[in-house]
């Protein structure tokens, strides 16, 4: 009988303990980025983003009662993001992954992820094929591709079109991208939603990203004479373009361009007066107003805060926001297992402005967010400012000097 | 035919710069018959240099000039003399040194710069020109007279004075020219510093124009070979005019075939070129292979 008791007293014991070490046990995310090479800058970017976030869960006791952490991987291309991968899974035993700041990684990482069965929660990789390619532990919280264009012809035909006193349909607009998939992509799904909108574009012509010159496309852009160019590229060719049609003597009544153009780089080579009134559709940015991007102002003070500077892009908030929705996903389903947390997340139903960036979470059958499109600003003073949509837009805020003169 | 004037002249600014960029390659070549891979990377750094010179310094872009040409002299002739001139009798070596020479100089500069993208505001509308309906940018314009003036210059540097016939004397023959006492190693420095100064002329005009990455090199590296080997390798007036030739070529190409084309249509002449004369337009028949063989 007393041995009864003494080892139920030990067994008792024993319960206690391993549900402690349990719950004392945090849950590791693999965090794959490009922390190396020219894409570091933003790779980093992108994980201060989902630090900041996953401090403010642990402040908040942390995730199903356990502590969240993140351990980095570096992955600049896809080989790398394998093996990377492979480490992380074997050697530091991580529950999920996220990322990720190149598309051609997140593919990779998420492939090998799946062989480990766990889950790979893309926050900010934009290319179609990651979720089209029907990968069973993928889940994308951020704009993809097409989100980019749907936003863009959004933003003409309530906002533009007015402003030129036409109608959508008698805009003569012109498609300009670099000629890779990035650029190639998002010009076809653009060209297509706008054809149903009853626009049809003017010109469709493309260069590559590298190109020394660009007058020659401002020469034909010129021949063409639209009312709207409408720029899907990079940094380095969005700048040189702005700066060949310039040296051209050419002001275009409106120019749009997309996913790039916002940035302080952009700012500096071509200088205020040349990018006054230019819409550039991007990233959601951290000064919206609090009823639209709930916690923006927030996430600023944090990074402002833990890193001493100021984002250094506007995609860590997205990334911000993209993490909470993993919480939130994980607590639904109480498990970090791919099926339970796609089951789970299949089941959020949250409108356009929940989140930080003014997201919302409708996940397709694919599981991409379709309450995840980007903003509309415009350059105005130097000053990069939220003009679309309207719930968007700070108080007072109006399209300037639009078409240009 | 306004176009038509406004494309022949952007092609001529465009093949100024492709000229700038190939004349210090293809002295090199054509002298110490090394093919110097790094030489975007050289361009890169001469870009990097303007840039310190312009944001540290407070030199207009245009007057760094005076500060980047001699540094980059100087590099050229240290990296000749401390990586070039011990492989001097392994050609293969050399290229392999070049070679490496470009990973260290674009990580280097990436470490630096952290990624980030760096570029000279422009000054409003004063760095334009129009001249009879023509639209020019001055940094083209520049970067077309600067290559002029450079290889008029060179020409008679290298016909009329001491030094540029000594350096003439070791092209057509080194242990010819060793024994008239010229000191080969010493010409070999001076030519890898002066293709260098020259290569850093062409980046001071550069660099106004574009964005600057680590990786900019190599946006112009492959033009400027392949003007190097159709002007004929080792031939200063030939980088001259197959720049000019490529700049129309691109220039027209992307105006009335498609931009998206036009790197193809040039490098289509380029072929035909090399198949009907392999040297090159103003090539020395066999200066091609005497690059990848042992002199003697």
């Amino acid at each position: 009988m007393r041995m009864h008791k003494w080892l139920f007293a030990l067994s008792t014991v024993c319960a206690l303990y391993s549900t402690a070490t349990l719950a004392a046990d945090p849950i590791k995310i693999g965090e794959i980025n490009p922390f190396s090479g020219p894409l570091a800058k933003y790779g980093l970017e992108l994980s201060r983003g989902h630090e900041l976030a996953i401090d403010e869960i642990n402040a908040k006791g942390g995730l199903l009662g356990r502590k969240v952490e993140m351990i980095t991987g570096d992955a600049t291309n896809p080989q790398q993001a394998i093996a990377t991968v492979d480490q992380l899974a074997n050697r530091d035993k991580v529950n999920l992954f996220s990322g990720t700041y190149m598309s051609p990684v997140s593919a990779a990482a998420s492939d090998a992820a799946q062989r480990y069965n766990l889950l790979y929660w893309e926050t900010i990789a934009t290319a179609q094929e990651l979720t089209e390619r029907g990968l069973p532990n993928f889940v994308r919280t951020g704009p993809n591709a097409a989100s980019y264009a749907i936003e863009a012809v959004a933003a003409i035909n309530n906002l533009i079109a007015g402003a030129y006193g036409k109608k959508p349909g008698d805009l003569k607009i012109w498609i300009e991208h670099e000629d890779l998939s990035f650029g190639t992509s998002i010009a076809d799904t653009l060209k297509t939603l706008l054809e149903k909108e009853g626009v049809k574009p003017i010109g469709v012509s493309a260069h590559s990203f590298k190109a020394i010159d660009l007058n020659d496309t401002v020469l034909r852009i010129k021949q063409g004479n639209p009312d709207l160019l409408i720029e899907i590229g990079y940094v380095p060719d969005g700048n040189l373009l702005l700066r060949n049609l310039r040296s051209q003597g050419y002001k275009i009544p409106g120019i749009m361009y997309l996913v790039t153009g916002d940035a302080p780089e952009t700012l500096e080579a071509v200088g205020a007066d040349a990018l006054e009134g230019l819409l550039v559709v991007s990233y959601p940015r951290t000064n919206l107003p609090n009823t639209f991007s709930p916690g923006g102002d927030h996430y600023l003070a944090a990074y402002r805060a833990k890193y001493k500077q100021e984002p250094a892009a506007t995609l860590g908030m997205t990334a911000y926001a993209g993490m909470q929705m993993l919480f939130d996903a994980v607590t639904a389903a109480n498990s970090t297992d791919p099926d339970k947390v796609r089951a789970a997340a299949a089941k959020m139903d949250k409108p356009l402005g929940s989140y930080p960036g003014g997201y919302g979470v409708k996940f397709d059958s694919n599981f991409q967010n379709t309450r995840a499109l980007p903003v509309v600003v415009q350059w105005q003073s130097g000053v990069p400012v939220t003009v679309f949509p309207k719930e968007a837009a700070s108080a007072g805020v109006a399209l300037k000097n639009f078409p240009r003169r | 035919m306004e176009n038509l004037f406004t494309i022949l002249f952007i092609g001529l600014w465009l093949g100024g710069i492709y000229g700038l960029v190939s004349i210090g390659l293809t002295l090199i070549f054509g002298v110490i018959r090394i093919t110097n891979f790094a030489h975007g990377e050289v361009l890169m750094v001469g870009m990097y240099g303007t840039y310190l010179a312009y944001s540290w310094l407070g030199l207009n872009p245009y007057l760094a000039v005076v500060v980047v040409v001699p540094v980059m002299f100087v590099f050229g002739v240290l990296i000749q003399r401390v990586l070039m001139q011990p492989l001097l009798d392994e050609p293969l070596m050399q290229m392999f040194a070049s070679f490496g020479l470009l990973m260290f100089l674009q990580n280097l500069v990436l470490m630096l710069t952290r990624g980030a993208s760096l570029g000279i505001p422009s000054s409003g509308r004063a760095d334009n020109l129009s001249i009879a309906g023509i639209n020019l940018s001055l940094g083209h314009v520049l970067a077309f007279v600067a290559s002029t003036v450079i290889v008029i210059a060179l020409h008679f540097f290298l016909r009329h004075t001491m030094m540029g016939k000594a350096i003439r004397a070791v092209t057509q023959d080194k242990r010819a020219a060793a024994t008239m006492g010229i000191n080969v190693n010493r010409i070999y420095r001076l030519t890898f510093g002066l293709g260098t100064a020259i290569t850093g002329v062409a980046s001071v005009f550069l660099t106004p124009i574009y964005t600057l990455s680590p990786s900019i090199g190599g946006d112009f590296v492959l033009a400027a070979f392949a003007v190097v080997v159709l002007g004929g390798m080792g031939s200063i007036w030939g980088a001259y005019f197959a720049g000019l030739i490529i700049g129309v070529t691109e220039a027209a190409a992307g105006f009335y075939i498609d931009p998206a084309l036009k790197s193809a249509v040039w490098f289509l002449i380029f072929i035909i070129v090399l198949i009907v004369r392999p040297s090159g337009l103003l090539g020395t028949v066999g200066a091609e292979e005497v690059g990848l063989r042992e002199q003697h």
